[in-house]
């Protein structure tokens, strides 16, 4: 009953995706570009979540939802699981680590200035773009099934494709 | 014979209602429906009292009243199937196939991008495979 699409097309889209926003609708507000991203992911995880919670008993508490968010729902996404996951009880925070976000391993940022400080600025502002919206679907996910937070995603080294190691951070409202 | 199915969100709001008696008795329908509800939070909240384990997703009869039975059911995402039914001895397992079926159309509907969540399903293809699959339960019963 399912059909399948490449995934090139998907890796596509989404690049396109957070360019339209970025530099076509909202060029001189980047804030309202990753806010509109963001919602996008949102509603996205907000539908995946409630087809890969189908058949599955209730969780009883955060921590079981996180751990299926590291396994099964970062499966079904990204064909593995979370590598690491921290977390902090007394502040009420989770960091999970991928260490190869599959979406991003045929990102390639584009060296075109002559300056380096100046490439470096606007690559971390394109993988910064291409972050919210993973986040989005995250909180998307999370909120579904009843728990609010914000995520927020740090990569580093994310020119190397095949060491891109993305730390998303989960901070609950106790 | 079935005689209505809802599905209510996480903050009770209805998403969808539908009777499959004929008669023009929709009110009463959701009447029942609404006092369904108090029954799932109760067991939900009070899991020691009731047999149901604590996760799981079916809740077994939830309200006997003089003519009909309601049957209940939570996904992990707090939405909640209810289904009326006048039948007097209606199997576990036949319900528990229905609830499956209805869980994975509501999934369906709920995935179009079109639909905002929390307001009614609208979608037209939703109510022709919760009918089907209404048809489908009821010679069952008798098998």
């Amino acid at each position: 009953m399912g059909r399948e699409v490449a995934e090139s097309c998907f890796d596509g889209l989404i690049i396109e995706m957070v360019s339209a926003y970025g530099r076509r609708f909202y060029a001189t507000k980047p804030d309202l570009a990753s806010r509109r991203i963001e919602a996008i992911g949102f509603q996205v995880g907000h539908q995946l979540i409630e087809r890969y919670t189908v058949e599955r008993p209730r969780f009883s508490d955060h921590l079981e939802a996180i751990k299926f968010i590291c396994k099964e729902f970062w499966s079904e996404l990204f064909k593995k699981q979370i590598d690491n996951l921290k977390t902090n009880h007394r502040v009420g925070t989770f960091v999970l680590q991928d260490n190869k976000f599959r979406w991003f391993t045929r990102v390639l940022i584009d060296p075109s200035s002559e300056d380096n400080e100046a490439s470096q600025g606007s690559s971390s502002e394109a993988t910064s773009m291409l972050l919210h919206f993973p986040c989005g679907i995250i909180r998307g996910a999370l909120s579904n099934v009843g728990i609010s937070c914000a995520v927020s995603a740090d990569a580093s080294n994310l020119p190397s494709c095949e060491s891109c190691i993305l730390f998303f951070a989960l901070k609950f409202s106790i | 014979m079935i005689a209505c199915v809802a599905v209510v969100g996480h903050q009770n709001n209805p998403l969808y209602l539908q009777s499959f008696t004929g008669a023009d008795d929709a009110l009463k329908l959701h009447h029942i429906v609404h006092c369904s509800l108090d029954v799932i939070d109760e067991r939900v909240n009070n899991p020691k009292r009731s047999v149901i384990t604590l996760n799981e997703s079916y809740l077994g009869l939830l309200y006997p009243t003089e003519s009909y039975k309601v049957y209940g059911y939570l996904s992990n995402t707090k939405v909640k199937f209810l289904v009326v039914t006048t039948d007097l001895d209606v199997k576990d397992t036949d319900i528990r196939s229905f609830f499956r079926r209805f869980h994975a159309a509501y999934v369906d509907a709920v995935s179009n991008p079109f639909h905002v969540p929390g307001k009614k399903i609208i979608s037209r293809i939703f109510a022709v495979r919760v009918s089907g699959i209404v048809k489908a339960f009821a010679p069952g019963t008798y098998g």
